[in-house]
């Protein structure tokens, strides 16, 4: 009777999935795009998601957090994020210049060189004892820099308040911030270090990340040796809240690369030949585990194995349905014809150029051309380290050489504080339909004191890309959505409703430098002339010199 | 006189009692000991780490990086991980623009090792290598903001291996082209440590000119120097790798990291034998070695006492095991399919602990001495009491 009467519990119990470990989903995805000029673009994405979780509340920090147990879900990762509080959080480290004209928008807009972080973290307590003193954003995110480079063997500890910006517009957030009272405000931190290298050691702790790390799966893919080697290559960490789902953390790794350098004699591509390494087997744990490759439209071309579905001129390639291992081959029949991306479909296309000879004062030039025939709204950000220090009165908007100030609206100026602050400049930019517009700003160079130079001073100093944010929402940028030869950049865009942003490459300013040996002149040259004074002096008063006869 | 004689007899039991407790240095020390005698180590350290320093930067000084390199690879495969690993790096060689093999740091000039291979942690890069971090690292007075792959975590029982190597000369060593530490910082450093008790024994190891003038200044115990030239001396490359177009490894850490090839986690070569294979004329500098402030003989000194993570281990007797289980645990490797209970792991069977706790020493036969001594001075009490 006992026996029958606890049966009803087993009711009780849900069923089992494996692949659904305590709330957790783990995804990967290939994203395969062969590029107008022979090149070919790849994105991986490892997708995992904390089912039901939500960021800490920052006004907790005092209190103790419940334990983290994860299965799936990188647990440095998790402990670093309930640590600091943070909402949401972008990590990229890039290295290359992305080439807009030729290969279109990036699948993951964020393509700055170097090292960039952002993240979003609510106000802490906002008194001024000092034990919460820890809990203020600046402290925080100071510590999630710092808690960020250990983890990822970067030095993104030296994004330090002489870098972090906070602008207000060029940058949303993906997911949602969550609703907490108004005075838990969320605050927002960027910070970018353009000179910033990029090597196996931050690939390391990437794959440690990953639930099957490289052993299996999508990652397994991942061989430094290639993708250094690629034209352009770069990883990035995005962690963002979706209020129905839970907290997302998605890992991607997006290169570009020449299979003609790669060893290729055209530009017919294989998996070995990209990465040198097949799929040998899928992630167990992956839920969903995918290839998309963007097949060619105009051309003929075989590929093998036969895709699992073909939606809207991508082949789909299912690891489930897949045999292994997995080598995915593109051939094309017709030798290469180089193309261009076609003016009907390219991208906007900035240029920045820092002019002039002197090194105290130049000049800034941008200049963004709009191929569409529809004009187009922007957001312009500008963050410039103090060293370089913006005339705002110089500014000048034209377009075809007639000045036009009205395209510029809503000017938001943050003024540089030498050797301690950056500059933030950011403003809306109507593009016109077809046409060319140059903004031209005069600038000033600081003059660094000797201590802060770099060891390599005669290099220069790294400027940060600008960045041009698409505004999607605005009705005078959907033709041009539409239009854009990168749909899965445009689907990339409506799925994880961002803004599309471009970045310009880094330029390199050289601040006057000095003379490094002249301390070490200056002393010696003054420790031998008082050497020579006061030896002479001396010498004088207690010399004496006397005739000596010689005893002949 | 009879309750003299009682007393006297007390308290020489008593003492004999105390005396014949083995305090915890011994009972650790007999632990240790006990595998020295059997011809083995006499280290008595716990655990290891290892500081690699590479401190110039520029795409010519890609042989200071592959001496780091080397000496990372060396200290892995012998044992020491990752987190006990601090390696500095100025520069970066294997993703830089002039390396033709990106990925990829060479030692020797055919390129057949590569060093960087696809499991590497560099914890300090670029412009975070200088005199500052380097001697907060070896202090480990630290902002608390600093994570833990940058510390030294070492405790007083921690074997540390130093390594440096770049460009210096007579009591100095150049940081980045930029700045320089001397020899005296680095004797202050190390005695600071041996005063926070962060280090059992120091092997400190350094490859640029003049190199040996370089721990002519330690002052603190349990330091092992070894240095690639004496003072007015330079230390010179091994050889060009054709295709890099730069020389890929220095001639001291060449023939260091040759003789450590031969080396594995069990090897019981001693850093006497080490010493006896510098060759000046091979070498084309003449290395030094600086023991007088190490205690123990070289000759007992073993390799992986620095370089290795080898942990002294206790063989108990074997533990029965129920191969059934063993079988059973076999079967049921595969991941479960979907629907499936996961699997739970088998329980083996745990035999009896027989061994002999070291230092018990019968400890019954202790303890009621104890309770002896304790009835004798009741006794005597009593009997002092109820006297007359």
């Amino acid at each position: 009777m006992r026996t029958l009467r606890f049966l009803w519990v087993l009711g009780l119990l849900p069923p089992c999935y494996c692949r659904y470990f305590s709330g957790e989903t783990f995804s990967e995805e290939l994203v395969i795009r062969p590029l107008p000029d022979g090149k070919v673009a790849s994105r991986f994405e490892f997708t995992t998601l904390l089912h039901g979780a939500t960021p800490r509340n920052p006004q907790n920090l005092s209190v103790e957090d419940h334990s983290q147990h994860y299965t799936l879900f990188p647990l440095a990762l998790g402990q670093i994020l309930r640590e600091y509080a943070v909402t949401e959080l972008h990590l990229t480290l890039n290295a290359g210049k992305w080439n807009y004209d030729r290969w279109g928008y990036p699948e993951e807009s964020d393509v700055a060189t170097g090292a960039s972080l952002w993240a979003w973290m609510a106000e802490g307590s906002g008194s001024a004892s000092a034990a919460n003193a820890r809990h203020r954003v600046d402290a925080r995110w100071r510590d999630l820099r710092n808690a960020l480079a250990g983890l990822f063997c970067a030095s993104i500890a030296s994004l330090d308040e002489q870098r972090t910006t906070s602008p207000g517009r060029a940058f949303t957030p993906v997911g949602a911030l969550p609703a907490w009272p108004a005075s838990v405000q969320h605050a927002f931190r960027h910070a970018s270090l353009p000179s910033e290298n990029v090597c196996t050691e931050n690939l390391t702790p990437f794959l440690k990340l990953l639930p099957c790390k490289s052993l299996s799966g999508l990652a397994h893919l991942l061989n430094p040796h290639r993708l250094f080697d690629a034209d352009w290559h770069g990883m990035g960490l995005h962690v963002s809240w979706r209020p129905n789902e839970g907290v997302q953390v998605r890992l991607t790794f997006q290169s570009v690369s020449d299979p003609l350098r790669a060893g290729g004699n055209s530009r017919d591509w294989s998996l070995r030949l990209l990465f040198d390494r097949v799929v040998d087997r899928a992630c167990p744990v992956a839920a969903s585990s995918r290839i998309i490759v963007t097949l060619p439209t105009k051309e003929l071309y075989s590929v093998h194995p036969e895709p699992s579905s073909v939606v809207d001129g991508r082949g789909a390639f299912d690891l489930s349905d897949q045999s292994f291992p997995l080598d995915l081959r593109l051939r094309w029949a017709e030798p290469f014809q180089h193309a261009t991306v076609p003016s009907a479909e390219a991208p906007l296309s900035v240029r920045r150029m820092l002019r002039g000879s002197a090194q105290d004062h130049g000049a800034l030039a941008i200049s963004i051309t709009n191929p569409d025939s529809d004009p187009v709204s922007v957001v312009y950000l500008e963050t410039l380290p103090w060293i370089v220090y913006l005339y705002l009165s110089t500014l000048e908007l034209s377009v075809g050489g007639v000045r036009r100030p009205d395209l510029l609206q809503d000017i938001s100026y943050i003024a540089p504080v030498p050797h301690g602050r950056a500059a933030t400049l950011e403003a809306f930019l109507s593009l016109p339909a077809r046409s060319t517009v140059t903004l031209h700003i005069g600038v000033g160079r600081s003059f660094l004191r000797y201590t802060e130079h770099p060891p390599d001073a005669q290099r220069g100093w790294d400027l940060p890309g600008a960045v041009v944010a698409l505004l999607p929402a605005a009705s005078g940028n959907q033709s041009s959505a539409t239009d854009s030869t990168n749909k899965g950049a445009m689907q990339e865009m409506k799925k994880w409703n961002q803004p599309q942003r471009i970045y310009t490459p880094a330029l390199l300013v050289d601040p006057a430098t000095p003379d490094f040996s002249m301390p070490y002149n200056v002393i010696i040259f003054t420790c031998s002339l008082i050497a020579f004074i006061f030896g002479s002096v001396f010498n004088g008063l207690t010399r004496r010199f006397v005739v000596l006869k010689s005893p002949e | 006189m009879f309750s003299r004689l009682l007393l006297l007899f007390l308290f020489s039991w008593i003492w004999g009692t105390l005396a014949a407790t083995p305090s915890h240095e011994q009972i650790v020390g007999d632990f240790f000991n006990k595998n020295g005698a059997s011809g083995g180590s006499t280290s008595n350290h716990t655990n290891n780490w290892a500081v690699l320093v590479c401190s110039s930067r520029y795409w010519f000084n890609y042989r200071h990086m592959a001496n780091a390199l080397g000496m990372y690879r060396t200290v892995k495969r012998l044992g020491i991980p990752d987190s006990n690993i601090i390696l500095m790096l100025a520069d970066d060689a294997a993703c830089n623009a002039r390396n033709r093999f990106p990925g990829s740091v060479y030692a020797n000039p055919g390129r057949g090792l590569d060093l960087y291979g696809d499991n590497i942690e560099v914890d300090y890069r670029g412009y975070e290598v200088t005199v500052e971090n380097f001697i907060r690292v070896l202090t480990g007075r630290m902002e608390p903001s600093v994570p833990r792959s940058k510390r030294l975590l070492s405790d007083a029982s921690s074997n540390i291996f130093v390594y440096m190597t770049g460009h210096g000369g007579n009591e100095f060593l150049k940081f980045q082209d930029n700045e320089e530490i001397s020899a005296f910082d680095i004797a202050d450093a190390f005695e600071q440590m041996w005063q926070k008790k962060r280090y059992n024994e120091i092997f400190f190891m350094i490859d640029t000119c003049q190199a040996n003038t370089m721990y002519s200044k330690f002052y603190s115990p349990n330091i092992l120097a070894t240095g690639s030239s004496k003072l007015d001396q330079n230390s010179y490359s091994y050889e060009n790798d054709n295709d890099l177009g730069i020389s890929v490894i220095d001639r001291f850490t060449h023939y260091v990291l040759e003789f450590m090839e031969r080396i594995n986690k069990t090897s019981h070569e001693s850093m006497a034998d080490l010493f006896a294979y510098y060759d000046p004329v091979k070498i084309h500098s003449d290395p030094g070695v600086r023991s007088d402030l190490f205690r123990r003989p070289l000759s007992e000194v073993r390799i992986t006492d620095f370089l290795g993570g080898v942990a002294q281990v206790e063989v108990g007797e074997g533990v029965p095991v129920d191969s059934s289980a063993v079988a059973a645990a076999q079967e049921e490797d595969e991941w479960p399919l979907q629907g499936e209970s996961p699997a739970v792991p088998p329980v083996l069977p745990v035999a009896e602990d027989t061994r002999e706790r070291v230092g018990d020493l019968g400890g019954g036969w202790r303890g009621m001495r104890a309770w002896g001594g304790v009835l004798l001075i009741g006794g005597l009490v009593g009997w002092v009491g109820f006297r007359s």
